[in-house]
């Protein structure tokens, strides 16, 4: 018995086991710090009814999403109905799997990753997943029979089908630098030092990267200023407009879950996943139950940090309009991300991918030559119909007033 | 394989083709209790026969059964859903499960990028078009299928053909696969540096031998990208080109063809 226990099967089963527990704890009190964020952004007190300073609000929810009646409208494709959120549900939780929580453990002599699994393809398994979310909010806006709800979904999906190709090329960035998929392997190199003081987290070579992959991270779990799937003033709820009791909860529950998975996700690609300079417990040397415990932890700040970040966005930009949402993504993300990375291919060729001198040099440059190309194409930031005037008299091609338009 | 072999997955085939044309969508009442019956009972054969005579039984071989039997049932629903959406849904599953089974053949490489660029993209533009199109109602179109006992003759007379063909000379389809996985190691061993993995081995494999290939691919997704965007620009008259003008706010309100 202890001998399965050591082993990489027993740790991964008991890590499935406590992983799981602690993300249904962590998603529950991401919703309590979610309000308390916006009462404070907000100046109010937020939830402070329920336990002290209102912690046990997120069992109070918990408890009213499960007590309430579960209503199944009598219009709806019941079949997809139920299948949406457990489709959403599962897909949010099983990304979860590759991501790598603390390094290794020495158990009995040996070394056990703590782990779910350590595919080959981590990274690509992650994606992979996380695209199959997208079923989730088109089977609910469809099934639900109901054209707001068809309204939120179909704009899900052609803004997550759109924010996946950033996204992709700002991983390839970080896949060309560091040269692997498996996402242990991308945590390893992070761990050293340039000139032993500043650690080679890949955030120093690619900032730019970084702060792109955060925004179509936020498009992707669907948060504000992307949040147009359920826009409430146009769309009532958007795809979970008839929804209720548990089947909405669980429609919440996965939105925060893949808020962390997303989290997770950039802290390994550039934030150097458990890694934290200085500290002895963090570094991959170190492999006792106690550098365990502190690498998850300082992986758990790292996810913490993220979230905070992404709550604090949501109180404080506006949503977008859907023209602007498409413009911004296929008119500046994806020609710019694409700059990045014919720029790491190019410093891959002459072998200065990993030196942070060229790679931040070639970032300005990329800056730099967006910004003069969006400058000197004029191009009109909002698009609205009444910035149309002052484009009369100029030479105009067909294809860029028709996108003004619609 | 011996020839009897041979002829019990004929007729193993036979019988799936069978169940397949009374479970495809008609008008008429309903075939589907024999449809069924006939298409698991083969179904089951099929797998059987695999698993005893074929397939070198091994720790997965339970889920390479579970998962092909799997996608046969989803591949069959595809086309006898009478709702497109489902059969959309459906051919999800087929992916997914043929998926597995790429991982059980240490192809996990193939397998996400499957699921990433079928599961992930395809089908759900397919899935997209199919919500706009229709909303829960059968339509005629939907409730009967286009020639379908021509379509099932040709499609299992041509599987059972491939089937036959290539579980014939098990020895020899065995060494082929051998060889060519020593192929394919050889040459992610060629290049210097290179990580080890599916990964690589499938780089190695695409920029040194089918090179060619993959330009090819490259360039057709090219020419096909620029043909969707020419024929998704929509034209509309500017002043001072010669065509008729219309005041800005009510282009898209007019049914007049310009």
């Amino acid at each position: 018995m202890t001998e399965f226990l050591t082993s990489q099967f027993g740790v991964s089963i008991i890590l499935a086991g406590v992983v799981f527990g602690i993300l249904q704890g962590a998603v529950a009190y991401c919703i309590y710090f979610e309000r308390k964020i916006a009462a404070w952004i907000q100046d109010r007190c937020g939830p402070n009814r329920v336990g002290p300073a209102g912690l046990l609000q997120p069992l109070a929810d918990g408890g009213k999403m499960i007590l309430k009646e579960d209503v199944i409208p009598g219009h709806v494709d019941k079949n997809l109905f139920v299948l949406a959120p457990a489709i959403m549900f599962i897909v949010a939780f099983v990304g979860f799997a590759a991501i790598p929580w603390g390094g290794q453990l020495e158990l009995g002599g040996k070394l056990v990753s703590i782990q779910v699994a350590s595919p080959d393809i981590g990274l690509l398994y992650i994606l992979g997943v996380a695209s199959m979310g997208i079923y989730g909010v088109v089977l609910g806006g469809w099934s639900s029979n109901n054209k707001y709800s068809l309204f939120g979904a179909i704009r899900a999906t052609a803004q997550m089908l759109s924010y996946e190709i950033p996204m992709g090329l700002c991983i390839l960035v970080i896949v060309l630098t560091v040269g692997a998929i498996r996402l242990e392997d991308i945590v390893l190199p992070q761990t050293a030092y340039w000139s032993d003081v500043i650690p080679k987290w890949n955030v120093f070579l690619h900032p730019l990267a970084f702060i792109v992959l955060f925004v179509t991270m936020l498009a992707e779990a669907n948060r504000t200023p992307f949040d147009l799937a359920e826009a409430e003033q146009e769309l009532v709820g958007g795809f979970h407009t008839e929804y209720s009791a548990l089947k909405f909860g669980m429609f919440f529950l996965a939105e925060y879950a893949s808020m962390i998975t997303s989290s997770a996700l950039l802290a390994v690609l550039f934030l150097g996943g458990w890694h934290l300079p200085w500290i002895p417990w963090a570094q991959p040397e170190a492999t006792g139950i106690a550098a365990v415990i502190v690498k998850m932890l300082v992986m758990g700040g790292k996810i913490a940090g993220s979230l905070f970040v992404m709550m604090w966005l949501r109180w404080t930009l506006p949503r977008f309009r859907f023209d602007q949402l498409m413009r911004l993504a296929w008119g500046g993300l994806i020609p710019f991300t694409l700059g990045l990375f014919v720029l790491t291919v190019g410093l891959l060729y002459f072998d200065k991918h990993q030196s942070p001198l060229w790679t931040l040099g070639g970032n300005a440059v990329v800056l730099v030559l967006t910004l003069a190309v969006a400058g000197l194409s004029r191009r009109d930031v909002t698009g609205r119909p009444a910035s149309l005037p002052s484009l009369e008299g100029r030479s105009l091609t067909h294809g860029r007033l028709a996108g003004d338009v619609s | 394989m011996t020839p009897s072999t041979g002829y019990l997955l004929y007729l193993l085939f036979a019988m799936g083709g069978a169940g397949l044309y009374l479970l495809l969508p008609q008008p008429g009442k309903s075939r589907a209790l024999p449809g069924v019956a006939l298409s698991v009972l083969a179904l089951a054969g099929l797998l059987s026969v695999l698993a005893v005579k074929v397939i070198a039984p091994s720790d997965t071989s339970a889920y390479f059964c579970l998962f092909s039997a799997i996608a046969i049932f989803g591949a069959s629903r595809v086309i006898t859903h009478r709702k497109p959406v489902y059969s959309a849904l459906y051919f999800v599953l087929v992916v997914i499960s043929v998926a597995a089974l790429l991982v059980l053949q240490r192809a996990e490489f193939l397998a996400v990028a499957l699921i990433i660029v079928y599961a992930g993209a395809i089908i759900v533009t397919y899935l997209f078009v199919i919500m706009l199109a229709q909303q829960s109602h059968e339509t005629v179109y939907d409730t009967r299928a286009r020639e379908p006992f021509f379509a099932v003759l040709v499609g299992f007379v041509l599987m059972a053909a491939i089937t036959g063909k290539a579980v014939e000379p098990a020895t020899t389809s065995e060494a082929k696969i051998v060889t060519a996985q020593f192929a394919q190691q050889n040459l992610a061993g060629a290049i210097e540096g290179l990580p080890e993995g599916n990964t690589a081995d499938v780089a190695a494999a695409l920029l040194t031998k089918y090179i060619v290939v993959l330009e090819i691919a490259g360039v057709l997704l090219l020419v096909s990208m620029v043909g969707a965007v020419a024929l998704s620009r929509k034209k509309i008259p500017v002043e001072g080109h010669g065509l008729p003008t219309r005041p800005l706010g009510q282009i898209g309100k007019e049914v007049e063809p310009f």
